[in-house]
This record gives C-alpha cells, structure tokens and sequence, in this order.
C-alpha cells in the first residue's frame, strides 16, 4: 500500500473545490451518474421484490400445523401433510456437516498459521482448500455417491443385498458438505488467528508456555469471534445447498432410519431438507404444489435471514482490544 | 510463514511436537481426500473422452438421444456406447456464464460506485445488509421465483406466437430460455461482486480522489478514473470468484433453462434468447438418477472433469491476473 | 477454554437427537423399490393398504427416477424391486425376473380449453413425430397456433411404452421439452391451452383425455381392453422375489383388498 504521510486540506476548501466545477460534467458523466443511481436501487428493488414476494406467497400457503406435521406420502402433494421432516432434516445435516467441518478447519488453520513447517505442504493445502471453496457443489455430490457406494463404507447408509452399499444418507450427505464450509471456516480461523499481535504469543510463551497450550488457552479463544463468523457463514452455505442434497441423501419424503443403533439409525438413514422439499414441489420436482414449495421456501428463507442476522452480531461486537501496548 | 513470536527456549516438548504432528498430519489427510477426488474424477471420466477424443467436443447429432443410448449399453463391458458429441453444452455453459459475468460485473460496478459515493447515508447503510442477504438467498429460492414468475410470464406474454411459429420445427419454446437463466444468474452473482468492489473503491487513498478533486475533475470522473483503476485487480478477482460460482450453478439453471440440450441459434434473431438450453452443470443434475449405469456415470464425470479443469484454470487466470496488476499499486485481497 | 464443555454440548445435541428419531425400529425387513413413475402411485397406495393389513410387518422406501432406472438399480442389487412401466427389451441386463402386477392405459392429453374429439394413430405420429406443428391443421382442435408436445424422458417406461404402442416406428420430435414425471406433463398440459402430451391414466385428471381410434381413454375401457393403449405394470425382482419381497407381491396378486386398490385407477389383473 503506497499511502504517504496525509496532508489535510481544511474540509470546507475540499468541498469548495468539489462544488466550484459543476459544470465540468459532461454529457457521459452525467449518464453515468443516472446508470450508478439506476443500479444502486434497482438492486435495493430486487431485493425487496424476492424478500416481499416470498413473504406474501409464503405466508398465504403457510400454516403453524403444517410445519410440524409429517408429510404423507400422497400422489397428489397438496393434500398430504406439512413439512416437519424436511425442517428437520435441515436440523440435523446442518449440525453434523458442521460438526465435521469445525474442528476439521480449525485444525488445519491453526496448523497452516502457527506451525505451516515444511512450507511446501502448507502451500499445497492452502491450494487444495481454495480448490475446494472453487468446485461446483454438483461436482462435490456425484465425487461423494462414488466413494459412499463403495462396499466397504456401507456401515455409513444402507446396505442391499451381496454388500452393495445404498450410498445415499446423512453421513454421506454431511461429509460432502462439510467441504463446503471448511474453506469458509479455514478463511475465517486463519484471519482472525492472523490478527492477534505478537506481543500476546511473546506473552505466552515468556510465561512458560509452549505452543500447543498456548495456542489452546490464549489465541482459540481470542478467535471466537472469527472462528464464530466463520462457522456461521458455513452453516450459511449449508442450508442452502441442494445439490448435495439432491444426490446424497436418498429422496425419501420423510426421515426414514436404518440399522439398528438408536439415535445412529437417523444417520444412516435417508430424509430431505427444505431445500430439496421446494425443488421437488416446484415445477422442476413433481410439481404438484407450488403453495408447499412456497411455503417451505418461506421457512428457508426465514432461517437464512436469521443466520445471516447473526452472523452481523457476532461481528459486531467490539473484539478484543489489542492496542494497549 | 514462519509463526509469529519467539520459540520456546527449552527443547521441543512432546506434547508441542504431537500436536504439531497430529495437526499436520489433519491437514494432509484433507489435501489426500481432495487430491484423491480431483485424480478419481479424472480416471472416471477418462473412458468417455477416449472413446470420443477431440470430436467430444464437437457439434452433431441430438444430446438427448446420445445419452439415451449410453444409458441403455448392453450390459458387456466390451459394448459399452460412449459416444458424444457435447458442443450444446459447451456452447450453452459458455453463452449463460459469459453474458451473465459481463452484465454482473457491469452492474456490481456501477452499483459499488452508487455505495460509495453518491447514496445518501441512509440508502447506503441499507444497502450493506441489503447485498449480503442477496448472496445468502439458496439458489433453489431463486430458481423457484425464476420457475413460478419468471418462465411462464415469458411463456404466456413475452413470446409471440410468430415467434413460436419461426423455430417450430426445430425446438419448442415455452419459456423455460437462456434469457431467464441469465437473468436470475445475474442477480444472483452481482451481490457478491458488489461487496468485493465496494470494499476495494472505500481503499483507494483519500488523497488520490482528492487530488483529482483539485485538478478540477468531478466526483464521477474521478472515481471512473482514479477509483476504478486503482481497484482493477480486486475487480477481477471478484469477476472470477462469480464466473466460478455461475459456472457451478446447478439447481437453479435446471428449473430456469428448459430440459433440452440445445444450442441456441443467433441467427434466430430476438427468439435466440428465447430458446432453452442446458448447462453442464444442470445437465448432471437431471442425469442424477442414472449414475449408476457404467458408461452414463462415465459421461456425467466426464462433465464433472470439464467443470473442475473450468474451475482450476479461473483460480490460476486470478492467481496470475492479480500478480500482473500487482504494478498498480492496490493490492487484491 | 476446558474441553468439558464442548463435549458436554456433544453429548446433549446425541441424547436429543436420538429423542427425535422415530422410536424403536428393530429387525424389520426394509423393501426398497425405486422406477417408474408411473408405478410410484399405485405402489405408495398398495405400501400403505399392506402395512395395515399386515400389522407394520415391513418398512417401505419408495424413490422414483424412471423404469430404467428401476430395472438397472434392481439389476445392481441397490434396491429390492425395480418399478417398470415398459415391457421387457433384450438390452436389459440378465437373470431378472418381470412380475406382473396391473394394466394401466396410456392416455393422451389436452388442455381442457381444447376437447379434441379423437385421434387415430396416424395423427399421433405425426403430431408427436413433429411433421404436423400447427392446431390448424388438426381437425376438431380448438387451439390455434403452434402445437405445444409435451413428452417424457428417455428413462421412463412411459416413454417406451408410447413409443412402442403409439408410435410404432415414427421417431419422436426432437424438439419438445422431455418431463421427467407424468405429475410433470400433467402440469404442463393443464397450465398451456396449446399443450399435448401423453400420461398414465391416473395422471389424466385435470386435463382433457383424447378418445383413441374411437375409444375413450377411462378406467372402464382399460379394463374392457377396448382401450387401444394398453401396457403393463412391473415389479421385477433379481432373480424371482424371495422372503419379504416375495410375500408383499404375493399379496399384491392374489389378495382382494390389493385388487380393490388396483381398481381405483388401474386394471387389476386378478
């Protein structure tokens, strides 16, 4: 950054001179002043139209009895109950996938910021995380399908006849989408891990500690706050993929467990999330009703916007205070 | 980067050795899997395109109809069908990601420019949370207002009957088009544009822009020129970052862009932005159910190749853009 | 920052989840069946009429994706039964073994704004085969301009079937959208005043159903066989059905309270 030293001219003398050659503007310039200002609401428009829009659609078709019904399976959606497993199958990929991703990427984070010996791996995992974050979630899916059919992983979903693995169930759907928010995570750790001065592992270690406790009793928790962005902002992504969705966890209208193990039975088990619910409900899916598709759209739509509302608060808190020396 | 702070004076503990190890070994096992699943989706995908070779690229013949016959190969592996011709799809992915990228960029450009500098307070510190819910919107919820508002407004009031009438014995139209997957494309890659060059323009050094204040150029000007200049590099990284995401967009496109593999005739005139196609993308997405049929599941990682090469070539085009442009001074995050 | 915490989170969010899983399933047998769509109705009906004549003895999963789809995904040993809507072809892979559990009839569609009276053979290959475009030259149609096909996928027993009973040797139109569900082309033929298309008889509610060489396309003429666009409905298996997939299509053929079911919308063929 080459900024040199500010020299500060009066503001009013800023502002005179600004103002005092209006007439500098030409014909091009003042069109692209009116494009600017045309662009500028045109993107506040669309974004209230989608966000007005699916609220009027949605609350229309919505109703409290729906959300915590079962859905039936019907021919004929419109008549056949609400959307309760679809909610809660969002529920519970979003938590196992960030349950895998979180300390997976935290790992790493903390490994490529404080450690990152011999440099020639770190750079290559730093590639390979960015080559993640740049990879089509589709292309993510269809990779997980062939490694969860394979045989000898078939304890994780449903296994057919002669050991042929079904492939398709939550634990299949969550690791593929804990890629998705490792790069995120990975981003977020290692930003905040950056921020935090020397002179606070200098602390530390003059202390007497050594490099793991310190890592683990003073920079973890100094990053919360980066590491809580992060991991929100990958919850974020996860909600709303479909993709994954779609192909790893096995289409079934309701939460249907397999095996035995309680509790594991879920996992291993097929469902749908909201957003496969609205795919499959809209003219792309079955298409029998869009008022569903809408409805459950609204709820997505909800819990984004609440994630997304907390990602503001845990940014916005004033951090930790570095600057006393 | 070696790690901020002194080392430990003592000789290296073992649990800090451990931990070292262990960490390490984490993050190697993760650059395996991802290696692993870059050479696995090659070596898939590998028999579809030697049995084609080049001419896979190529035009000829109907899309549906080759998939058709991959998916019923007998079942001995000596008569397996390959063959594929994937020009629509080509043509299509290029054509939907290009004119979407370009309008983005357009549009974010601009747009960033209204943030900066000449929104009133209040609009602009609207518009913050207002670009950041945009990016977060799942794409399924723009494919269903594309799908449920968009396609049949098209359909029922936008396309004439003599334009119907115009390509009736080549493809039907019924507004599931190229011009419908563009425009919510669009929207959809604009906001995250717009948030890496809005944050690019407000570092430009105060004193630049007020230089060019002195030299008597007006506020539009001087950002067009100064502003814009200054934040080239970090235009281009998020150029890249929204052609890798369209490039990627699945869902969205197969409710929005038709069912069909066809590739879009400009000859037609106004009706080519009226005709359907399909993406690569969107193409795996409707092809989902068939993957396990050997030689289709072949073909659909052959597409999978295509895209993961897009997406490694684009990360190189913005490693090598903003070391280039590392000369103008504002560095690119 | 202790390590309790997080593992005490850990262990509060696996209690709690194992409270929302569906209670005790133990040792049931699963039968997993996946194809045609045409079948998906007439299957969720039966799954359920059996679950409640059996006493919850078995558990269900249905998926769909297409007769094609079934045959291959049954073939592979992914599922236990792959649903067909097609006849058996000699590409299909061996020792698969066609249970035959319905009839169903083929009927073709128009918007309800359009009551073609009849068709014949000839004009369904030539409107399905794209020569003829225009409603104008339709007669008896009431729609005018382009003619909107509607047709399946290349994975569907559907497809096969119209192509096989319709269409004979005529080449389908390549330019019309492939819908990958009847539920699809119902869709599409209600929501389009110019739209024609072809679904399981089930699917033909809500749109007009076009007389076939002079016969009307409903239940009674399926059953009659007046009906010219008949085809049959399969639970193939690998290798004939053994243990729980056995006794669920033993049931299916032989009980009535299946062929009461049959009969809504189908033909049974008890």
């Amino acid at each position: 950054m080459s900024a040199h030293a500010q020299s500060r001219a009066p503001a009013a003398l800023i502002e005179r001179l600004r103002t005092a050659h209006r007439e500098s503007w030409s014909l091009g310039d003042l069109v692209g002043v009116a494009a600017a200002w045309a662009a500028g609401l045109a993107l506040c428009a669309i974004a209230a139209a989608i966000v007005i829009y699916m609220m009027v659609q949605g609350l229309q078709y919505l109703s409290i009895s729906e959300m915590f019904s079962h859905p039936l399976p019907g021919l004929d959606q419109s008549q056949s109950g609400g959307f309760l497993d679809p909610i809660l199958g969002t529920v519970v990929l979003t938590i196992l996938s960030t349950l895998l991703a979180a300390p997976i990427g935290i790992g790493i984070a903390v490994w490529l910021t404080e450690y990152g010996k011999p440099s020639g791996l770190a750079r290559a995992v730093e590639s390979g995380v960015e080559v993640v974050a740049g990879t089509p979630s589709i292309v993510l899916a269809i990779f997980g399908l062939l490694v969860f059919q394979e045989g000898f992983l078939s304890f994780l979903s449903y296994e057919a006849t002669d050991g042929v693995a079904f492939g398709r169930s939550f634990f299949a759907a969550a690791a593929m989408m804990s890629l998705i928010a490792l790069p995120l995570i990975v981003g977020a750790t290692r930003e905040a891990m950056n921020g935090i001065p020397r002179h606070v592992r200098e602390a530390s270690y003059a202390l007497g500690k050594d490099r793991a406790s310190t890592i683990r009793r003073v920079l973890l928790p100094a990053s919360r706050r980066g590491i809580g962005t992060g991991v929100a902002l990958g919850m974020g992504r996860i909600v709303g993929d479909t993709a994954i969705v779609f192909i790893l966890l096995g289409a079934s209208l309701r939460l249907e467990s397999q095996g035995d193990i309680p509790g594991l039975q879920v996992l291993q088990g097929t469902g749908s999330t909201l957003t496969t619910y609205v795919y499959n409900n809209s003219p792309a899916g079955e298409g029998g009703s869009p008022d569903k598709a809408y409805a459950a759209a609204f709820v997505l739509l909800a819990i984004v916007i609440v994630l997304n509302f907390g990602i503001d608060l845990i940014t916005r808190g004033k951090g930790p205070s570095w600057t006393r020396a | 980067m070696a790690a901020p702070g002194t080392q430990p004076e003592q000789d290296p503990d073992r649990t800090d050795r451990r931990v070292e190890l262990g960490l390490g070994a984490l993050s190697a096992a993760v650059l395996l899997l991802i290696s692993f699943m870059i050479v696995f989706v090659f070596a898939k995908a590998w028999p579809s395109f030697a049995a084609n070779g080049l001419a896979w690229f190529g035009p000829g013949g109907d899309i549906g109809d080759q998939l058709t016959a991959i998916f019923n190969s007998p079942a001995d592996p000596e008569d397996y069908v390959y063959e594929l011709r994937a020009w629509p799809l080509l043509y299509a992915t290029a054509l939907i990601t290009g004119i979407s990228v370009l309008l983005a960029t357009v549009l974010s450009v601009l747009s960033a420019i209204f943030i900066v500098e000449f929104a009133p307070g209040w609009i602009a510190s609207l518009l913050q949370p207002v670009v950041r819910l945009l990016a977060a919107v799942p794409s399924v919820i723009y494919g269903l207002i594309g799908v449920l508002v968009l396609v049949p407004f098209f359909g029922n009031h936008l396309i004439t009957p003599e334009q119907k009438e115009s390509v009736q014995y080549v493809i039907q139209l019924d507004g599931s088009s190229i011009l419908a997957g563009v425009l919510v494309l669009t929207v959809m890659i604009t906001p995250i544009m717009v948030a890496i060059t809005v944050d690019a323009l407000r570092s430009v050094p105060r004193n630049w822009m007020e230089g060019a204040a002195a030299l008597g150029v007006n506020r539009f000007r001087a950002l067009r020129t100064v502003g814009i200049r200054a934040a080239r590099p970090a235009i281009v990284a998020a150029a890249i970052l929204a052609t890798a995401r369209a490039l990627g967009e699945a869902i969205m496109l197969s409710m929005v862009t038709g069912s069909i593999a066809f590739a879009p005739n400009p000859l037609d005139g106004l009706v080519f932005f009226f005709e359907p196609a399909k993406t690569f993308a969107s193409e795996i997405v409707d092809c989902a159910e068939g993957l396990s049929v050997k030689p289709f599941g072949e073909t659909m990682y052959a597409f999978a190749a295509i895209l993961l090469i897009s997406s490694a070539f684009l990360s190189f085009c913005g490693w090598y853009a903003r070391r280039s442009m590392r000369k103008y001074t504002l560095q690119a995050r | 920052m202790t390590w309790k915490r997080p593992l005490a989170v850990v262990a509060a969010l696996a209690v709690s989840a194992s409270l929302i899983v569906p209670a005790g399933a133990a040792a049931k047998p699963t039968i997993t069946m996946s194809g045609s769509t045409s079948v998906a109705p007439l299957a969720a009906l039966l799954a359920k009429k059996y679950i409640s004549s059996c006493g919850s003895c078995v558990n269900f999963k249905l998926l769909q994706g297409g007769s094609d789809v079934g045959i291959s995904d049954v073939a592979s040993g992914r599922v236990t039964i792959g649903n067909a809507s097609r006849d058996p072809k000699p590409s299909d892979p061996g020792g698969l073994v066609f249970n035959k559990i319905a009839h169903d009839a083929i009927c073709i569609v128009t918007n309800k704004s359009n009551p073609l009276p009849g068709i014949d053979q000839a004009g369904v290959q030539a409107i399905f085969g794209g020569q003829v475009r225009t409603w104008s030259q339709v007669p008896g149609a009431q729609a005018s301009g382009t003619i909107d096909v509607y047709v399946r996928s290349p994975a569907s027993g559907t497809q096969d079937a119209f192509q096989k009973v319709f269409l004979g040797s005529t080449k389908l139109f390549g330019g019309a959208p492939e819908k990958p569900t009847n539920g699809r082309i119902q869709l599409a033929v209600k929501s389009d005043p110019n739209a024609i298309g072809y679904v399981s008889l089930f699917f033909a509610q809500g749109a007009h159903a076009v007389p076939y060489k002079g016969v009307a396309c409903t239940e009674r003429n399926a059953k009659s066989g007046q009906y010219g666009g008949q085809r049959n409905l399969y639970m193939v298996t690998r290798g004939p059905a053994a243990g729980a997939a056995k006794a669920w299509i033993k049931w299916i053929t032989t009980s009535p309270a299946a062929a009461a079911v049959v009969n809504t919308e189908w033909v049974s063929i008890q």
